[in-house]
């Protein structure tokens, strides 16, 4: 395995595994290994939409009539999935686009990544519209002890695998001694490096957002900050999609059929990949106390959050064949959140909030008395 | 056609998906899109069969089945607890 942004070998691209065979070079997508990345991509696509299609202006106003522990709650919410977007946005493309070795994967990922930066572009689009100088909110992220936190855990397996592929690309297996520093490095360990970032890439969408997007939502059943609502649904709608994708990614690297020396690895991980779930289960609920410490929301307490927690981690872990972690949240104690993640008519909520998708490139209907100021009867 | 669950045998009305014959009959169960991509709502069978008219999008181990866009083709057993069995 070395890396070619046009491997001149000429392969069977059917044969080679998912990742660490030869390079892609034709992007073709007559034949696939597997359909399922071809048709994620298409419903990825289907799903394109823009922040500025949603009207956020009233929430201008909400927020300012919010109590001041409602405004953080509001506000950090939105900082975290800031981070959190701005490592999706680049870093599936840095960290697995040179291991991939076949095409319907490779532009899966790139689909992926690309979607999350229009949800990126989605929070500054939100916040400009809420506040008067965006720049507080965006450097606070920075500075911010509970953010930073949580960013080292989910950048560090991506930085992991990535320093690593680096190491294998350049000096291949064996021990290596580089600026007086000894690395040991094998396929193997490459292999582990890649299934445990996976794991934890899946773990940040299927649990990390779902803090911010059960608040999202409590604000919007009191009919409070809908714009951002609508945008919160849209992008749970691609989050959704988007763990369907690490979980197939998972499922067929434990399988072995792919690869099978890919079972092995993930059968060596089982203890770390349980570990990752329930640290960032732990981190989140450490985030809700954050978010609460000044006061709750309606509809929402530290409690109800903390069980929401456990339950979609259960239900997460048991999709990629592990174990449920926690042993009394067999249920959601806050079913209400699903009507709003029912995301096959995110136009068409329960409330009927305005759609505003709908007047992009219509008639400016409002008319000031100026406009009819030449009339004369 | 007839439905078994952990906990009660009902029928499920032709109109209606295997999910929304959960849902009224007041079984727990998970939802999420309801089109078959976020695999929300998978349930394990355990006897019967199904198929989908288009394949769904998530991803399903032999013995899974997802109630929001399955067809249901013959009598089902599947596993499935009553939401009041919980709070009990």
């Amino acid at each position: 395995m070395k890396y070619s942004t046009f491997s001149l070998t000429d392969n069977d691209q059917l044969k080679e595994p998912m990742f660490f065979g030869q390079s892609v070079n034709v992007a073709r997508y007559d034949q696939q290994k597997y359909p399922i990345f071809e048709k994620l991509i298409e419903k990825q696509l289907s799903f394109f939409w823009r922040p500025e299609e949603v009207d956020v202006s009233q929430d201008r106003t909400d927020y300012r009539n919010l109590p001041d522990h409602e405004q953080h709650i509001f506000i950090s919410n939105l900082k975290y999935q800031t981070l959190l977007d701005s490592i999706q946005g680049r870093s599936p493309n840095v960290a697995f686009l040179p291991l991939v070795s076949i095409p319907e994967l490779e532009t899966w990922i790139e689909t992926w990544s690309f979607s999350e930066t229009i949800h990126s572009r989605s929070y500054t689009h939100i916040i400009r519209n809420i506040v008067n100088d965006p720049a507080l909110v965006f450097d606070d992220i920075m500075r911010n002890q509970h953010i930073i936190e949580r960013a080292g855990d989910i950048s560090k397996y991506y930085d992991d695998l990535i320093h690593y592929s680096m190491l294998y690309n350049k000096c291949g297996a064996g021990t290596h001694t580089l600026n007086g520093k000894t690395h040991e490095v094998s396929l193997f360990e490459l292999k582990r490096k890649l299934y445990l970032c996976m794991m934890s890439v899946n773990v940040l969408e299927a649990i990390r957002f779902y803090v911010s997007f059960a608040c999202s939502f409590a604000f919007a059943e009191r009919r409070l900050m809908e714009g951002n609502a609508k945008i919160i649904r849209l992008i749970a709608r691609d989050e959704a999609l988007h763990l369907t994708g690490t979980q197939h990614i998972i499922n067929i690297m434990q399988d072995g059929q792919d690869d099978p020396e890919m079972a092995e690895v993930a059968r060596s991980c089982h203890a770390e990949s349980v570990e990752i779930f329930k640290h960032a289960a732990q981190q989140e609920k450490e985030w809700a106390k954050y978010l609460f410490k000044d006061g709750s929301m309606i509809g929402l307490n530290l409690g109800i959050l903390n069980q929401y927690i456990e339950y979609i981690t259960n239900l997460r872990m048991h999709a990629v064949g592990l174990e449920p972690a926690f042993s009394n949240a067999s249920h959601n104690p806050i079913p209400w959140i699903n009507a709003w993640l029912v995301s096959d008519n995110v136009q068409v909520a329960p409330q009927e909030v305005e759609v505003s998708s709908y007047l992009v490139g219509q008639i400016n209907s409002t008319v000031s008395a100026e406009d009819l100021g030449e009339f004369e009867l | 056609m007839q439905v078994i669950t952990e906990d009660l045998i009902f029928q499920l009305d032709e109109s209606e998906t295997l999910l929304e014959g959960l849902e009224r009959t007041g079984h727990q169960v998970e939802y999420q899109c309801r089109s078959g991509y976020c695999g929300s709502c998978r349930v394990t069978l355990r006897a019967g069969s199904v198929d989908y008219e288009k394949p769904p999008l998530a991803y399903l181990r032999r013995d899974e089945i997802l109630p929001c866009c399955c067809r249901v083709l013959e009598p089902l057993v599947i596993k499935a607890h009553l939401k009041s069995k919980y709070s009990a």
